[in-house]
């Protein structure tokens, strides 16, 4: 085994180290809870009782199980929050290539995306949900604006890292306007895209699981504001719980992912 | 000369733009909504400044529930990255997990946290106070460590080196290197946490017990279809926003004056 390995096992055992630390917190935490208040399950659980409630037949609602019912609802969230993630991280991309090409574009949208930093814009979720009038369009559209400023902001600062002496050297081989940003521009900044998409990944989903718990019908917030208010088991709420943490870390992950696929420069260098 | 004004002009010129588009429904038009649910921004500041203390009022609920979790969650964040740095090879670990918390949405842990406080005491505006704050803590608790940590290992070439060789013990080396070392990355912490502190805020004023703070007035308000008085509080969230905003870079240019 060399140094290498044996340092990447180590890190391995110590993370996993932590993981059941955090596990053992949790059960004596649902031990204390479980001999001091009336109703445990709702307040902290044993980490069986919820792992139990996920295999169980039992029905709760609509003779689907507590799993089931939070499947069937992640799927209509989950679809609707990567509809908006991809349509803000397109215009995400356009804004920044049209700042990037335009000064003056750049000048007077720039400062409102620097305060729409600032903006709690998941507060605006119900406003967007009366203008829309529609549970579907309101999900898409707060993803989409969660996701537009990173991306936009985080791509332009990819295309203004790229050294003078890199366009020089493009000038100098006669490389038209398009041949710069497909050889030059592009590739820079797509490590700045990817840190733009992994902090408006997770937040999509928080959108638009906020988003549902405005309204009825289904979606994964609906059912998690139902579960609270003990229309259903209050298992369907912790299995959201540890469900919708488990999406929010996966997203992280993938987007970390599709960053090895899309640069392959990037992932030679890692191996070295 | 000619560029500098341009710099204002622009932005000021688009902003104006909005601004007649909303008043003159021509917005409206494009994105379908009506003047119900998106009155046009004079009336929304004439309720502005009827409701001026009543929004004030939720405004300060909101600011001091920010406010508490952010000092919380950034010196509890401080602490676990000294930690981290005094003990690496479990510290790194450590501080890995606790950074994959920041991928879970604010609205799973906020009706855990609400339940959690219930027994703590028996005004319910004193215990959700205490649930809202816990939730703000845990989300800036996480950037804060993962900077700050950053912050006490990626020191300049040879500079602890130096320090040994001078013969300084572990407490100078921290206070005299690490922690002036880290005072950039306190910054790059807080401007992601400032914004998030009050959306978690208002996010959690949802989940929350008794019925306080901006983020849940633009509810209950849009709840009863007043949806001008729930533009009179996203405008308030907005100011909120901006002016926190605002003091962190006055705070930043002071504490970094002479480091740029």
């Amino acid at each position: 085994m060399t140094k290498l390995q044996k340092k990447k096992l180590t890190d391995k055992l110590v993370i996993l180290v932590w993981i059941i630390g955090l596990i053992v917190i949790w059960e004596i935490g649902a031990s204390i809870v479980e001999t001091t208040k009336r109703s445990p399950q709702n307040v902290l659980p044993h980490l069986s009782q919820i792992v139990e409630s996920v295999f169980s037949s039992k029905p709760v609602s609509n003779k689907q199980t507590a799993w089931q019912i939070v499947t069937s609802n992640a799927t209509i969230t989950l679809l609707r929050a990567g509809t908006g993630f991809l349509i803000g991280t397109l215009i995400g991309f356009i804004l920044a290539l049209a700042m990037n090409f335009f000064k003056l574009v750049e000048k007077a949208v720039f400062p409102y995306l620097m305060m729409i930093q600032m903006i709690p814009i998941l507060g605006m979720a119900p406003i967007v949900l009366a203008i829309t009038q529609d549970i579907d369009k309101s999900r898409i559209v707060i993803s989409a604006i969660l996701t537009f400023y990173p991306v936009a902001t985080n791509m332009l600062d990819g295309l203004k890292s790229v050294e003078k002496e890199k366009y020089d050297l493009m000038h100098s081989l006669a490389a038209s306007n398009w041949h710069i940003y497909t050889k030059l521009l592009l590739p820079t900044s797509i490590p700045y895209i990817f840190s733009g998409l992994k902090i408006a990944a997770p937040m999509a989903i928080t959108a638009s699981i906020l988003v549902d718990t405005l309204q009825g019908g289904a979606g994964l917030g609906t059912m998690l504001s139902q579960s609270l208010k003990h229309a259903m088991s209050i298992y369907v709420f912790w299995q959201i719980v540890f469900f919708s943490a488990f999406i929010g870390i996966l997203s992280y992950k993938l987007m970390s992912f599709a960053e090895k696929m899309f640069s392959p420069h990037e992932k030679a260098k890692g191996s070295r | 000369m000619k560029n500098s004004k341009s710099t204002i002009i622009a932005p000021v010129t688009l902003g104006l733009i909005g601004v007649f588009m909303w008043q003159s429904q021509m917005l409206h038009r494009i994105l379908g909504a009506d003047t119900f649910t998106m009155p046009l921004p004079a009336r929304i500041f004439g309720i502005i400044t009827e409701n001026i203390a009543k929004i004030l009022f939720n405004m300060q609920a909101t600011v001091m529930v920010a406010i508490g979790g952010l000092i919380l969650g950034s010196v509890l964040g401080y602490l676990l990255a000294i930690l981290a740095s005094n003990f690496p090879k479990w510290g790194v670990g450590g501080l890995s997990v606790i950074s994959s918390f920041n991928a879970i949405p604010i609205i799973a842990i906020a009706p855990i946290l609400n339940n959690l406080t219930k027994d703590f005491s028996s005004d319910p505006n004193t215990r959700s106070m205490l649930a809202k704050i816990l939730v703000v803590m845990i989300t800036c608790t996480v950037s804060m460590s993962v900077n700050a940590y950053r912050g006490f290992i990626e020191l300049k070439p040879f500079s602890e080196d130096l320090m040994r060789s001078l013969a300084a013990n572990r407490m100078t080396v921290f206070f005299k290197l690490k922690v002036p070392n880290s005072v950039p990355y306190i910054f790059t912490a807080l401007r992601v946490s400032v914004p998030a502190s009050i959306i978690s805020a208002m996010v959690s004023e949802y989940f929350a017990e008794y019925i306080i703070g901006v983020g849940r007035q633009i509810r209950e308000n849009i709840v009863l279809a007043q949806y001008a008085t729930a533009w009179a509080y996203i405008t308030a969230a907005i100011t909120i926003g901006i002016i926190m905003y605002v003091i962190l870079i006055i705070i930043e240019g002071i504490c970094m004056k002479g480091r740029r």
